[in-house]
């Protein structure tokens, strides 16, 4: 009787997934609906319109100087604009009119644009810049990103000279200060002036910005919703509107997508050849500035990952095109990586050392070092990183090293890789997108620094971003920071994978994709050229 | 009966006290930091410990309960560590979506649950009764998740009849809108309460069937449907308000994976952010949300109880 009542069961359910299969197959010819992306013929920029972009989850913080996560920043950076922006080598400037440097990198003037003005129409000056700077630096205001305008443990200095001028004094020579400077978006300082806690202040829920886009509503858990800034200094943007819509689920924003919900929206490569199927969606892999590599623990109880032929072992016993393929699914997807820094950032070289494609070493050198196991944790559900780990075990399986893999939430994960002090695990996925310039990655490779992940340490690799960082000469630096790359390399601190791309899906419908220029974490650099067609 | 609503909600206090403690300690022996929830690779030492002490997580676990509880005692649930926005105002901005997505599920459940489970109970082992059982059978064994994804493949990507996500269309804001939103996320919920209430009707009906009353009533000549419908439901309503009752708290919580799938802007989803960025007094503000919920729920079944079936109150 039970086995009857289970057999039940499973015929229903084939027969659920068969009819419902069936219906779908069936409903292929049917027409999409009216907002499901057909394509039209004209191409000629037009103005109105919504569009509407998935994001993963709430904004966090619409404020600029606190925001961290993916989501707040893809907004902000329609509702706030940037002084300038740097992309893939390119700088274009915003509210910035010019930005020069002394030549002893001691000293930035900022100049503006003339006539800008917030989206409630007060005019935004100098005044403003230094306000946001002070209030970054201010510790009571908590920001996440003072840290940034400290240089030398000591804070740089905002100093209005005229309304549409501001002169930065750095405390030493600091070469890296666009870099850092690119990264802030000036907050109005007519709105904020005078609250106590810039972080809690319920202003931030009716952001006011430059952006072209301004503010219009917010759902909890459902939208956003932006409109048009006609006064936007970039000339008038082409949309009505701009709406966020919160789709958390990764199948349901996909299925969204696909029923024309959705206008854009990531898509990972498992997905992509689905989306592109429906005809409606143009699938643009672009370079977020990204490396995706795998994280040796020098500081593992097993006691042999800081010596270096052990971790260059793990390098000769991995393909690392085929450590893409397994990850990525498509070379299309991911640049194979040498180098830490990424391919947009100033000095990157990819021509270094590599230990890649050699069992017979991988396994002498192993054996050396008495290495029989190695512990990979991952994020559990994460299929790209379960992908890695499986491929790395299959490979040192051959080279007569156990991998155990261990699959662990979200927030253990963190806790346990980025928290400092576990000697519990060997290896793991990491990934990193740092800006294009060089010392931001000092962060990252020098002895203790706190996102010293791997816990790598080389005295002359300290040396090297210590000098870089305080070199005013470009091609004194370059050399510094080349020597950098060889040295992290020839040590394998770090396993590099790929520079990894974003897939975005823009439905055909939008045009003025390439003035709107695809950019790292938050889409588009400027919405207010995007138009449908 | 005043008795017995001082004395239960009396009871109530060192309840919610007992859920609080227990609920923080398992968030906190949970293995994780919020701070490295949105920790990035560029931030600098200073300002992650900045941070941490700002949020008060730089103190030893029980001196942040206690913070937590004085802040409780003066009627504030607290802040989110993640959008720093008060946790009561989170929950209250969110209890309409999921209490009307609950209601409408528990309702629609609890309609068709009763003559389901009258009908498979009266005609047990017939083929109506194994019908039924099959359907409740698949309402306790599918993932809820698969079911919400498939329906919403058939009836949003292949037939266009419903929206596959959200509450509302952007810019419309009619009841209507709402409604339409609401019926696949509405249905997927009722599948599931629906098994489970038809399984304990049924077998209360089974049960009720063998009772004297039962007989004497077929021996009057009383038709089928009368005894069922009249005499044996009137009985079988005691285990249905034990369920509603229980059913309360879900009005909170029931309805996480359901809510993450449609994008529903409910308290799940909520909850859902919440467990991933290990946001402690945003899941104490739900728990304890859900636990008075719960506690109000049982007591108000009592209550019922006494107008369902006056021999309870007499016992009392």
């Amino acid at each position: 009787m039970v086995m009857s009542k289970k057999w039940s069961t499973a015929i229903i359910l084939v027969l659920l997934t068969a009819l419902i299969t069936a219906c779908g197959s069936s409903s292929n010819k049917t027409t999409p609906s009216d907002n499901s992306g057909q394509q039209t013929e004209t191409s000629a920029p037009k103005d109105g319109g919504n569009l509407i972009i998935g994001v993963g989850a709430d904004p966090v913080i619409l404020n600029p100087n606190y925001a961290g996560d993916r989501v707040s920043l893809t907004i902000d950076q329609s509702l706030y604009a940037p002084l300038f922006q740097v992309n893939n080598g390119k700088k274009t400037y915003y509210l910035a009119d010019s930005l020069t440097a002394s030549e002893d990198s001691m000293t930035y003037t900022l100049k503006l644009k003339s006539g800008l003005t917030w989206h409630d129409g007060q005019p935004l000056t100098a005044d403003d810049v230094v306000f946001t700077i002070n209030s970054i630096l201010d510790e009571k205001q908590n920001s996440m990103f003072r840290g940034n305008l400290m240089i030398g443990g000591k804070p740089i200095e905002a100093k209005k000279i005229d309304d549409l001028t501001v002169e930065f004094k750095m405390p030493q020579a600091a070469p890296a200060f666009e870099a850092t400077l690119v990264q802030l978006t000036p907050i109005p300082k007519h709105i904020f002036e005078n609250e106590a806690n810039i972080e809690k202040s319920t202003k931030n829920n009716t952001p006011v910005g430059s952006g072209p886009f301004k503010f219009k509503e917010y759902k909890t858990g459902e939208y956003v919703t932006l409109e048009r800034f006609d006064n936007y200094f970039g000339g008038k943007p082409h949309l009505d509107s701009v709406t966020y819509r919160i789709a958390k689920d990764t199948n349901a924003a996909n299925l969204a997508l696909q029923n024309g919900e959705l206008n854009i929206n990531y898509v990972s490569p498992q997905d992509a050849p689905t989306i592109q199927g429906t005809g409606n969606f143009d699938l643009m892999p672009y370079s977020e500035g990204r490396l995706s590599y795998i994280l040796i623990n020098e500081k593992s109880d097993l006691g042999v990952l800081n010596k270096k032929e052990v971790r260059q072992a793990l390098g000769y016993a991995l393909n690392r095109e085929e450590l893409i393929t397994a990850a990525y699914l498509s070379p299309e997807y991911a640049d194979p990586a040498h180098s830490f820094l990424t391919p947009d950032t100033l000095f990157h070289t990819n021509d270094v050392a590599t230990f890649d494609n050699d069992a017979a070493k991988a396994k002498e050198l192993f054996q050396q070092a008495g290495v029989t196991k190695l512990r990979f944790v991952v994020k559990s559900g994460d299929k790209t990183q379960e992908s890695i780990a499986l491929y790395v075990q299959q490979k040192l399986k051959e080279v007569g090293v156990a991998v155990e893999i261990q699959s662990i939430d979200a927030s253990a994960l963190n806790s346990k890789v980025y928290g400092g002090t576990s000697t519990d695990f060997d290896l793991t996925v990491a990934g990193y997108i740092m800006g294009f310039d060089p010392d931001a990655y000092s962060i990252l490779f020098t002895t203790d620094n706190s996102s010293n992940y791997s816990h790598y340490s080389n005295k002359q690799v300290d040396e090297l971003f210590q000098k870089g960082a305080g070199e005013a000469d470009a091609a004194k630096r370059g050399e510094l920071y080349t020597q950098a790359q060889q040295l992290v390399a020839e040590d394998a601190a770090i396993y590099p994978i790929a520079y990894t791309k974003t897939i975005v899906a823009v439905d055909k419908r939008y045009g003025g994709v390439e003035e709107a220029v695809l950019k790292p974490v938050v889409i588009f650099e400027d919405l207010s050229k995007i138009y449908l067609k | 009966m005043r008795q017995l609503i001082v004395k239960r909600l009396a009871q109530t206090i060192p309840m919610l006290f007992f859920v609080s403690i227990v609920c923080f300690a398992m968030i906190k022996l949970a293995p994780g930091d919020p701070v490295m929830s949105f920790v990035t690779p560029n931030m600098h030492a200073e300002d992650i410990e900045r941070i941490r002490h700002s949020l008060g997580l730089d103190q030893p676990a029980y001196v942040q309960y206690v913070q937590w509880l004085k802040q409780l005692l003066s009627g504030n649930l607290g802040y989110s560590l993640i959008n720093h926005q008060p946790v009561l105002d989170q929950i209250i901005d969110r209890l309409p979506a999921t209490a009307g997505l609950m209601a409408c599920a528990i309702g629609l459940a609890v309609i068709l649950a009763i003559p389901l489970g009258l009908v498979a109970g009266a005609n047990r082992n017939r083929w109506s009764d194994k019908l039924i059982n099959l359907v409740t059978y698949i309402g306790i064994s599918v993932p809820l998740f698969w079911l919400a994804i498939l329906l919403i493949y058939l009836f949003a990507i292949k037939l266009h009849w419903l929206p596959s996500m959200g509450m509302r269309t952007i810019g419309v804001n009619s009841a209507a809108d709402v409604l339409k939103h609401g019926i696949l996320p509405c249905f997927v919920l009722a599948f599931g309460f629906l098994a489970v209430y038809v399984r304990y009707i049924r077998s209360s009906t089974i049960g009720q069937l063998r009772e004297e009353y039962v007989l004497i009533q077929k021996a009057f000549g009383s038709s089928r449907y009368t005894i069922l419908f009249r005499h044996v439901l009137k009985h079988v309503l005691l285990p249905i308000i034990t369920l509603l009752g229980m059913s309360m708290g879900d009005l909170v919580t029931g309805a996480i994976v359901t809510e993450t799938v449609f994008t529903w802007p409910g308290i799940g989803s909520l909850g859902m952010t919440a467990v991933r960025g290990m946001d402690y007094p945003v899941l104490m503000g739900i728990t304890l949300f859900s636990s008075v919920l719960l506690i109000l729920g049982n007591l108000l079944a009592d209550i019922a109880y006494s107008f369902a079936d006056p021999r309870i109150k007499t016992m009392r």
